[in-house]
This record gives C-alpha cells, structure tokens and sequence, in this order.
C-alpha cells in the first residue's frame, strides 16, 4: 500500500479528508488488483460489461505501508433476461489479507456481460 | 428517527474519468473512449460504478467523523451516469442500536433517479 497511490486515488475521487493521509478510504482496494479476469468465454458473450453491485465488507482498518494480498474467485454465474437481451451475472468474492495475516476486507463484485 | 445526511454533489467530468482510470487501475474504454462506447450500444461514456460508490462512501465518511468506522457499503448499480451531468449523493439514517448505525445511501441524477442504491453499516459513533 503506497501513500502516493492512496493520494492519486483520493484526488481523482474528489475526496480531501486528511483521514485518508494514511488510511485508505473505502473503496481504494479494487485499485489493487485487475478488474475482471479474462475469461474467453464469457467474452463472447455480448458485447459489452457493465458493473452490477460492490459491497464491501472492513474487518481492520488498512493503511499505507501495510502488505495486502488478495484472492478472488468466482463464486456464481447466472443468466437474466433483461428488457434489451438476455444477461449474464458473475459474482466475485475477494479476501484482502493484511501482512499480519489477518483479513481486513472482502469485496463481493457483480459483473454483468450484455 | 427520520434523519437525513448533508448532500454531496458532485460535478463529473471526462477528465477525473480518465484520472480515475489511471489511479484506480480500471482502463475499461466505455469510460474514456465516446466510439467505443458507442460500439457496445451505450450513449457514450458512461461514469465508473465504482466512481459513483467512492462518492456515496464519502457522503458517509464526512457525516460519520474520524472515529467511526465503515463496516459495510453495499450498493447496487441500476442505471447509467455521464459525465457534464452533476451527481448528488444523499443518505437518510434506517436505524440505529448497538453503537451502530445503518444507512440507507444512493445517487440521483439530474432527474431525481436513484441510479445507485444502497446501504451502509458505521460503528463508533460518537
């Protein structure tokens, strides 16, 4: 975790709370790791991606200097039909673990190819 | 208990969706690139959702205060922002019990849709 990374992301959020000096805000983790997975076959399907939902869970404050490890998986696949086309939904669960070896966040990501 | 969090409004352009791209690591071309958007049927460039929940987690972290503590934020993309159009961030208390608090936050555009929905747990409030 590198201050200057936590300040570039506060800046392009808009978010000057000197609180995030050092703590990370809310949402800096998904700018740790790549979005979505490249899955060739999910890319075939449709012709785009869009976001369906973000929740995020904090165990532990993270800050900068601290050692983050993360692990997604893809916990399910469904299809939906939408107004325009059927749609497929991939949720993604992902575990930061910190340098103590203790979690200090999960973030449960839908994506949505159309 | 109705209690209703100060507004944020924020001010979206293509630029801070390119500086967003860059610091968050996300440099899908819906976000930055008008033809390409275009190509996969969108209007044009559209805003991060997570853009739009980084926002909806400050309009929570400047009500709450420093020594309270995020423990959820669980939101819901229902529709589609752009840039050049402001965004207001609005949030009202659900309940509260146990030192926590939860909230209820989501995002309207210009015409008064909540295009992102959803909650927030805090704890630690003083």
């Amino acid at each position: 975790m590198e201050a200057g990374h936590i300040r570039r992301f506060c800046e392009a959020i808009g978010d000057p709370n000197p609180r995030w000096r050092q703590e990370a805000p809310p949402t800096f983790l998904v700018a740790l790791g790549t979005e979505t997975p490249e899955i060739p076959e999910v890319l075939e399907y449709g012709k785009g991606w869009l976001n369906g939902g973000d929740r995020f869970e904090y165990l532990e404050p993270v800050r900068a200097g601290d050692v983050i490890t993360s692990r997604t998986v893809l916990k399910d696949v469904y299809e939906k039909q939408g107004s325009s086309g059927s749609l497929l939904f991939l949720v993604f669960d992902t575990e930061y673990t910190n340098q103590h070896g203790r979690p200090a966040a999960r973030i449960r990501g839908t994506r949505i190819r159309r | 208990m109705s209690e209703d969090l100060p507004e944020l409004v924020k001010h979206p352009t293509t630029r801070q969706l390119v500086q967003y791209a860059g610091a968050s690591g996300d440099f899908y071309e819906i976000h930055y690139d008008q033809e390409f958007a275009r190509g996969t049927g969108l209007p044009g460039v559209i805003l991060h959702g997570l853009l739009k929940t980084a926002w909806l987690a400050q309009l929570v972290t400047d009500w709450c205060g420093p020594e309270a503590r995020l423990k959820t934020l669980d939101v819901t993309y229902r529709g589609l922002d752009f840039p050049g159009r402001p965004y207001r961030c609005r949030g009202s208390l659900k309940s509260r019990g146990n030192g926590t608090v939860e909230l209820e936050i989501w995002g309207e555009d210009p015409d008064g849709s909540r295009t992102t929905i959803g909650t927030a747990m805090v704890e630690g409030l003083r």
